[in-house]
């Protein structure tokens, strides 16, 4: 495993690019976590008030529920990790190094297991990350203290752990089909952040679709299959139910896009001639 | 002789071409085995199904006595057409990449550069490589690993006359300690310089295997000129080793039997009386050769 994981970071290490885009993600996700506080002051010294109350008093930082916040906000950024694994699996179909490692002496599947690890080990550092901004900016912010609040609902953490993998997967598939790295980015993208959301939102809300079993449907597309696993959870400070635990069934079809994905991947490198 | 490679019935099709077809092959240890073929004749394709990278639609291979392929390609050096690195590396971490792969440890790296004339670009990005360089690169990753086994595709390809000598003498040097080559090539004058053995490859069919000196040495003519020609001629026609002979413009071309030398055809005029003036043996070159062989096919 450590042999696989090596081969990775020799690639890596030494690349620019690589770099760029991992400073730039781990900056996004402080931002994005430790912002939510300058965000209710902005909006506090814009006049703001949310039936009266005082927005700055709101407490999206206190535990358990910051994990879920935080985690929720966190998934917006995951196409960052999914162009960090698009530009490296491509990096060696464009150069040929993906056959050249093979002449070399590894197997197609030492191959996939190594991009594999890099992924999981790249969501392992989006999670510590997280956990750390998490403590830090709930021991700063937190109403609430103590060891069984603060350890409380980290099933959040598990969750972004795992749905950060299956979203990477897909970005690998995608680069083994596409080939052209700024267009798996730009279909990513674009297929993430618009045409499926308009998708699933179109069959759910439209009022002709949303009296048939087309919202049942959009549940198993694949990016709203990732959302579903961490759902919106600021609806609970305007006293709206909200889904506060991972619900099993988003958990049973991300992993079943997860499984179409791992095996699509080892079918198209089995079959494909290296050329 | 130890066995490295048998191919058995191997076959490779891309859509309606039948790129590799039912080949059969075996290579021994020590041997430096030329592919030849014109353009598109199946070369490259076998050499990338032996090294796992192309699937074969039929047939099989087998390294060094059924060995696991993916732990023999570790003991096989390859350099296949273009030089494939990472153009953001530098030579030396491209090459720690290579030692990687082929589990060899990172020590000879820089007597590997020094070998190929690297070192001292050592630490440039293989993107700022000229294409001799890029390809002497390739040449320090096949040898890095000291393999047992060289797999070469259109080795001097592209490269300048200097780069193409270099190349040639690098194969021999490789060769006689020993070491297994087995080239593509569809440079005839290449495989009859370095090759001991060599088989023809036309659309993807095997139409001839042998030794190179056996192949080259099969016939040898002689082309002999006296001041008497008329006499030569007759004393031509009494000598008991010739199989045919022929007036070529001004001299006599000799074909000779299989254990007949010039010698004996030199022996023989003299002992008539006749001094030659021109003794000349004709070497066969493997460009005769192989058109004859893919005549013979056609």
């Amino acid at each position: 495993m450590i042999r696989a994981l090596k081969l990775e970071w020799l690639k890596i290490r030494n690349y620019r690019i690589f770099w760029i885009l991992t400073i730039m993600y781990l900056l996004a996700l402080v931002i994005i976590v430790s912002g939510g506080m300058l965000l209710l002051e902005w909006l506090k010294s814009e006049g703001a008030d949310f039936q009266g109350i005082n927005p700055t008093i709101i407490p999206i930082y206190d535990f358990p529920d910051i994990w879920q916040n935080t985690t929720y906000l966190a998934t917006f950024i995951k196409i960052l990790l999914a162009f960090i694994v698009i530009i490296s699996v491509n990096n060696d179909i464009t150069y040929n190094t993906l056959r050249q490692n093979i002449i070399d002496g590894i197997s197609k599947k030492e191959y996939i297991f190594s991009k594999l690890l890099f992924i999981v080990i790249m969501a392992a550092i989006s999670v510590l990350f997280l956990f750390v901004l998490g403590l830090l900016n709930g021991s700063i912010y937190s109403h609430v203290w103590g060891i069984e609040y603060i350890f409380d609902e980290m099933e959040f953490l598990a969750v972004f752990f795992y749905e950060v993998i299956i979203y990477c997967t897909l970005a690998f598939l995608l680069s083994l089909i596409i080939k052209k790295a700024g267009f798996v980015i730009v279909a990513l993208f674009l297929y993430t952040l618009m045409f499926e959301p308009i998708a699933t939102a179109i069959l759910i809300n439209a009022p002709y679709f949303s009296e048939g079993i087309t919202p049942d449907i959009a549940q198993f597309f694949p990016i709203k299959a990732l959302n579903n696993l961490i759902s919106v959870p600021f609806g609970r400070y305007v006293f709206m139910e909200i889904e506060d635990n991972v619900s099993i069934k988003a958990l049973t079809i991300a992993s079943g896009w997860f499984a179409i994905y791992l095996t699509s991947i080892f079918y198209i490198l089995n079959k494909r001639d290296l050329n | 002789m130890e066995r490295i490679l048998r191919i058995n019935k191997l076959s490779k099709r891309f859509g309606k071409i039948q790129a590799v077809d039912k080949l059969v092959l075996e290579v021994f240890s020590g041997q430096v085995f030329g592919i030849l073929g014109p353009n598109g004749s199946g070369k490259t394709t076998t050499l990338g199904m032996i090294l796992d990278v192309v699937a074969p639609n039929e047939g099989s291979f087998e390294w060094f006595n059924q060995m696991e392929t993916v732990e023999a390609r570790k003991k096989i050096g390859s350099i296949l057409e273009t030089p494939c690195f990472y153009p953001y590396l530098t030579a030396v971490q491209n090459l720690r990449i290579t030692a990687h792969i082929k589990k060899c440890g990172t020590d000879n790296i820089n007597d590997i550069l020094k070998q190929v004339g690297l070192y001292d670009r050592r630490n440039d990005k293989f993107k700022t490589y000229s294409l001799g360089m890029k390809q002497r690169l390739s040449i320090g990753a096949a040898l890095l690993s000291n393999p047992t086994v060289l797999i070469l595709d259109e080795p001097t390809n592209g490269l300048d006359p200097e780069g193409i000598a270099e190349v040639r003498d690098l194969i021999k040097e490789v060769a006689a300690s020993g070491k297994t080559i087995i080239m593509a090539s569809h440079l005839l004058d290449e495989v009859q310089k370095v090759c001991t053995h060599f088989c023809v490859l036309r659309k993807g069919k095997k139409l001839h295997e042998g030794s190179v000196s056996e192949t080259l040495g099969e016939i040898n003519k002689v082309e002999v000129e006296a001041i008497d020609m008329a006499k030569l001629g007759s004393v031509i026609n009494d000598f008991p080793g010739k199989s045919s002979y022929h007036e070529n413009g001004i001299s006599f071309l000799v074909t000779l039997k299989e254990d007949t030398t010039a010698t004996d055809l030199n022996n023989h005029c003299f002992e008539q009386g006749i001094t030659l003036k021109k003794l000349f043996t004709h070497r066969n070159s493997l460009e005769q050769e192989f058109l004859k062989i893919l005549r013979e096919n056609d």
